[in-house]
């Protein structure tokens, strides 16, 4: 509640307000760290997921 | 004197006879044993079609010799159940429990049957690096293979196509089969070429979709290949990737007909609309002047107008410039590609992907199909010919991938069902042309030659998925970071692993989150562990689905109670037998949780086999006695060994099933 803050501009935060909500999130907090999260997940894992969907999704039984 | 003389002659005459009986007594060949592995071979299927009497020639077979359903293994995968076969264990001894298994450091799922070892010294200069040591591909099937035992003894073997066997192993002839990469190092990936916008640049599950322009009657393309291996490009994050190799070619429209000329590289080729060309080689240039990678496809010119539409085949591994270890010895995949000409070198080579991303048509999937089926053929004739002594294993896949994707033509009661004349009767058709096989291997086998024809697995419908990982969640076995996450999210990405007890991966497999051992276990060993497991099997035994109040799942192995082996610890805790007509959903093999826990499968892949083992069973035809009442596929590892008299191993599980030569 207390940790380090970050600028949103007006337009964007009341976007991810509206958004957050229809989303079924809690709160425009939830949704922000949230997407954040999955974001900095796929820079983290982004070559060896990359790598893994090309080796699996090929395969007939999976999508 | 004399008795010298005597002596000496005696001995000349000892000598003369033994040299003379050394001469006259040439080395017996070895026995000769023909193994047909027909990958999905359905017993109820076979039979059916016996008795409606199409299949003339497995009909006399059984007649004359024996036919029984052939038990499978849990799961019924081709890489499990040939595992099982190749090394007489079960998973827990061969070590292949799935398609897919996880890292449980990194919870991520891998290809469980092989996995590439990177290069490890290697001189940077600039963006290029040069390899100083090569890189590997390692077979992760453990336990000795039936052959390597034959060849111990000095019996010549050739195994064509076993899957589960890439890289091969042992010393005799081999072609490796279901596990060989394409050159993307990938089960197989298409590209598709299309002037529609709106099919759109991307990429679909085991294939790549791109736009081009058509100026002037021509269209200029690219295909995308491998990485260069020698070439590395720094990344945001640190790491790096090698940029990809690309390979432009041209293709010129008739401006009246629909033919088109094709330049690529130095080879001209003109196909007319609907016409598939030959194989073509393929150059990935990664160092100007000095290295390429060689790779080999086939065009198809699906449409020339309105719409310009033109299929690439997967990049094949050539089979004369391998860069990757497909045949032992080494060199024998170019022997035979002198033989017979270019083929398909990567696994299953039927383009299923193909005709679920909607890119072929049922009936365009056929006729790839059949090239396949061709090529298969043009093999088995040419192996047969040479085959005078030892053991020749030789595998067919088409039945296998006609049956997945052709079920819904014959089942009225397919969610996906569709009418279609021709397309009905495709199942039968590929039997029919399995039974012309067996009538030309009959032709060419003597008598004393062992016939052994099997199959890893049956076949069942596959009429509705299950979201096994929305359902653990549902359950309470998994916990989210997030409520409610909209859209896909795979590979696990919103899972607190903290609260999570067991989640699923792979088509059959759930791990208990288990304390050091998963990366963040939370289940202690012991009591905690055991417990669960009951509760978990308990509740997937009871799972019901509510569109019509049927049961899912009808069994669940439990791999340390119901395996043997050093190497329970990898595989999943849980294995769970769906009932007929279910199966895993598309997306909770890989980690995600889709909104629905039940649905209807659509898509043209059908039919399926990764359910309850029981309900599944193989096919063993042989013109020997079959003994056991109730044989099963570790049992004829056993049976293979002692048609030459050799003893199976202690680690091997199953006993002879085949009777003494009659």
């Amino acid at each position: 509640m207390f940790g380090p803050k970050i600028k949103l501009d007006r337009a964007l935060f009341e976007k991810v307000k509206k958004y957050s909500e229809l989303a079924g999130y809690s709160s425009a907090e939830e949704f922000v760290t949230h997407a954040l999260e999955k974001e900095l997940a796929k820079l983290e894992d982004a070559s060896s997921e990359e790598e893994i969907k090309n080796r699996l999704k090929g395969l007939g039984y999976i999508s | 004197m004399l008795q010298s003389i005597h002596r000496s002659f005696v001995g000349l005459l000892i000598l003369t006879l033994l040299l003379s009986a050394c001469s006259s007594l040439q080395r017996v060949p070895y026995r000769k044993v023909f193994i047909l592995g027909i990958d999905g071979l359905d017993p109820v299927l076979l039979r059916r079609f016996i008795d409606q009497g199409r299949l003339p020639n497995f009909q006399a077979l059984a007649q004359k010799g024996h036919f029984k359903p052939l038990r499978t293994v849990m799961p019924p995968l081709s890489p499990v159940a040939w595992s099982a076969f190749i090394t007489g264990m079960d998973a827990g001894g061969h070590a292949i429990f799935d398609f897919v298994h996880r890292d449980p450091k990194t919870l991520l799922p891998e290809f469980s049957i092989s996995k590439a070892i990177p290069s490890d010294r290697s001189l940077a200069i600039g963006s290029w690096v040069l390899p100083l040591s090569g890189g590997r591909v390692e077979l992760l099937r453990e336990g000795k293979p039936f052959w390597q035992l034959l060849q111990e003894k000095g019996i010549p073997t050739t195994v064509f196509r076993m899957p589960v066997n890439f890289p091969p192993q042992g010393e005799g002839r081999a072609l490796s089969g279901m596990g060989t990469p394409d050159l993307l190092g990938t089960p197989g990936t298409f590209s598709f070429f299309t002037s529609s916008p709106a099919e759109g640049t991307r990429d679909v599950g085991g294939g790549r979709i791109a736009t081009v322009q058509v100026r002037d009657n021509r269209v200029e393309a690219k295909l995308r290949g491998p990485g260069n291996p020698y070439r590395r490009v720094e990344q945001p994050d640190g790491g790096h990737r090698n940029p990809e190799l690309d390979l432009p070619f041209e293709v010129f429209l008739d401006p009246q007909e629909a033919v088109a000329k094709f330049l690529v590289q130095d080879q001209e080729f003109i196909l007319k609309e609907g016409e598939w060309s030959e194989w073509i080689r393929l150059e990935f240039e990664a160092v100007p002047y000095l290295s390429s990678i060689s790779a080999t496809a086939r065009f198809y010119l699906q449409r020339v107008r309105p719409q310009f539409r033109l299929y690439v085949t997967p990049l094949q591994i050539n089979p004369r410039e391998p860069v990757m270890p497909i045949s032992q010895p080494e060199g024998w995949s170019a022997e035979l590609a002198e033989e017979l000409g270019y083929f398909y070198t990567q696994e299953l080579a039927e383009d299923t992907k193909a005709l679920s991303s909607g890119v072929f048509d049922a009936k365009e999937f056929w006729v790839q199909s059949q090239s396949v089926f061709a090529e298969q053929k043009r093999a088995l004739e040419h192996l047969l010919k040479d085959f005078d002594e030892g053991l020749l294993f030789y595998y067919f896949s088409g039945i296998d991938q006609i049956s997945h994707m052709f079920w819904r033509y014959m089942d009225p009661e397919h969610p996906g069902y569709e009418a279609d004349q021709d397309l009905k009767d495709g199942i039968r058709t590929m039997y029919q042309q399995m039974d012309e096989v067996v009538a030309e291997i009959l032709k060419k086998l003597d008598d004393d030659t062992t016939l052994i024809i099997l199959s890893d697995h049956g076949f069942a419908p596959f009429y509705r998925q299950v979201n096994l990982n929305s359902w653990l969640h549902d359950r309470g076995y998994v916990k989210f970071i997030r409520p409610k996450p909209r859209g896909p999210q795979p590979f696990f990405q919103n899972v607190n692993w903290r609260g999570t007890t067991a989640y699923a991966l792979g088509l059959n497999g759930v791990y208990i989150n288990l304390e050091g051992r998963e990366r963040d276990g939370v289940v202690a060993k012991g009591m905690d562990y055991a417990d669960l497991l009951e509760r978990l099997e308990e509740d997937l035994l009871s799972m019901i689905d509510p569109a019509n109040g049927l049961h899912p799942i009808s069994r669940v192995v439990r791999s340390r109670r119901d395996f043997k082996g050093p190497f329970l610890d990898q595989g999943p805790d849980l294995i769970v037998g769906y009932s007929r007509g279910y199966r895993s959903s598309w997306e909770s093999p890989l980690g995600d949780f889709p909104a629905d826990l039940f649905l209807d499968n659509t898509d043209a892949w059908s039919g399926d086999h990764s359910i309850d083992s029981r309900l599944v069973p193989g096919v063993l035809i042989s013109n020997r006695k079959i003994i056991l009442e109730e044989p099963s596929l570790v049992d004829l590892t056993v049976a293979v060994l002692d048609e030459y008299g050799i003893q199976k191993s202690p680690e091997m599980v199953g006993q002879d099933c085949l009777g003494p030569v009659e």
